[in-house]
């Protein structure tokens, strides 16, 4: 009899564990949503954000320059709300970028650092202390705390782009013929005992486009939208997507234009 | 009134992108797109790259926003789906519920990180991801439907072990494009395993036809 008390504890504290939804999602009828609301108010992501602010400010690289200079789309060190409209298109690189890519330009182009260095340490090994894009795009998304996601179509290329994300998302392929919607397609679904966000609705999409960068409590490291779609690719048996890819892009295209309307509220806390 | 309607289609949209009006482009371009993308966005050797490439079925399977097959499209996925079986070379379609269960939590298998194949004797079966399995079992997904007491349900005739070998192998047999992966047809299983997952689902000393 103990053994299975031991064994309900255990699975009730791993049930809180792999909770992991927005706090704003935990309903007063959701057993596990109390767990999940204690978890995302004491968000170690918090400390991710101090030092991406001194990473933004300070002189680096091969160029001795700041990053005070980047364009997010709102003008030259302008980053109140400019997350909230990525990806967009800009005109000096002639492309659709999202916030880790238009990261990537200014650190290379404004600071001189070598862009196939920063990939290689974008995304850092669990239970580190992170590497410096997922601080900074943290810290460059929590100026947009508050605020709306509001992303826009205007461009040929950011319409090319979005069409390019639907197809994707709705893709199959590999030998568990797994798309995006296979998945992330219907309501309350879970895999094992992870809920499955159901991307298809207006509320899911905005919970995507809202809540990335995220605390990821299994991996004590602060997460980005570039590593949850590796991470599904990866899951789905694909081979490495690449960091940056114009087809993550058209995939975080697609997805934060559904939420749009969502409060953007980072660091998020995933399980 | 509906040719008019067209007429102003095909002529006034490219007149629209000419004069700098952005638009949707046609499914057509869309496709070269998002293929291009996919090609590309993968650092990848060629024999994993090989998986980024859609078989005639999963082409068929990709709609967007779940838009109905059309009957020859459903017919088209369920033939070559058909033409896809492959037995064990025993004949023998029920295995070891043991290992059936032992594969049935088993989620791991041929997975790419970094460049290296997740090294495995063999691949994990995928059930407990998506199914409910033995009663009781909490640690299970609800993607599919539940599997609790599927021998209970149906017997385990000869006629109900060819069928339900036939769903794991390839599912798209009786429920074209459904979510269900075709393992066996993939080749993410073998035939030897799914017999073993035959065994699983309808032995009555399975756990999983225990009340």
């Amino acid at each position: 009899m103990p053994t299975t008390r031991g064994g309900i504890a255990a699975i009730l504290l791993a049930c809180l564990a792999v909770g992991g939804a927005a706090p704003a999602l935990a309903q007063s009828d959701d057993p596990l949503g109390v767990g999940r609301k204690m978890l995302a108010e004491d968000n170690p992501g918090e400390l991710w954000i101090e030092r991406g602010k001194t990473l933004f400010y300070q002189k680096r690289g091969p160029k001795n320059a700041s990053l005070e200079q980047c364009d997010f789309g709102m003008g030259p060190g302008k980053l109140e709300g400019a997350a909230a409209r990525l990806p967009r298109y800009f005109p000096d690189t002639d492309k659709v970028q999202d916030l880790e890519t238009r990261l990537l330009t200014c650190m290379v182009q404004q600071q001189g650092f070598d862009r196939a260095d920063i990939v290689k340490r974008a995304i850092s090994p669990g239970g580190s202390s992170g590497s410096d894009v997922e601080a900074l795009a943290l810290y460059i998304t929590s100026r947009s705390n508050g605020m709306k996601v509001n992303v826009s179509l205007s461009h040929q290329k950011e319409y090319d782009t979005y069409k390019a994300g639907e197809y994707l998302f709705f893709r199959r392929s590999g030998q568990t013929d797994f798309g995006c919607v296979q998945c992330h397609g219907e309501a309350n679904k879970r895999i094992r005992l992870q809920d499955l966000v159901h991307m298809t609705d207006k509320k899911g999409a905005q919970e995507v486009a809202s809540t990335w960068p995220a605390y990821r409590g299994a991996h004590f490291v602060v997460r980005t939208m570039q590593w949850r779609l590796t991470d599904c690719f990866w899951q789905m048996r694909l081979p490495d997507m690449s960091y940056g890819s114009d087809m993550s892009i058209a995939l975080t295209l697609y997805l934060n234009y559904q939420g749009n309307g969502a409060v953007i509220q980072v660091p998020g806390f995933k399980r | 009134m509906r040719i008019a309607g067209l007429r102003w289609v095909v002529v006034g949209v490219p007149a629209l992108i000419a004069a700098g009006c952005a638009t949707f482009p046609d499914e057509a371009t869309t496709r070269q797109n998002a293929e291009k993308m996919v090609s590309e966005g993968f650092s990848t050797s060629p024999v994993f790259a090989k998986r980024l490439v859609q078989d005639r079925s999963q082409q068929i399977c990709s709609k967007i926003a779940g838009a109905p097959l059309t009957q020859q499209e459903a017919a088209e996925v369920v033939k070559l789906a058909r033409a896809s079986f492959q037995y064990p070379a025993s004949g023998k379609l029920v295995g070891d519920w043991k290992i059936g269960d032992r594969l049935a939590h088993d989620g791991a298998g041929d997975r790419i990180l970094r460049g290296k194949l997740e090294k495995r004797k063999e691949n994990g079966g995928l059930c407990q991801n998506c199914h409910a399995l033995a009663p009781g079992e909490i640690n299970v997904g609800n993607v599919g439907p539940a599997l609790t007491g599927y021998g209970l349900q149906r017997g385990n005739s000869e006629a109900i072990a060819k069928l339900t070998y036939e769903r794991i192998y390839n599912a798209w047999a009786y429920s074209p494009c459904s979510n269900m992966p075709r393992v066996g047809a993939t080749r993410h299983l073998t035939p030897e395993q799914i017999t073993h997952m035959v065994a699983y689902l309808l032995d009555p000393a399975s756990p999983i036809n225990k009340k």
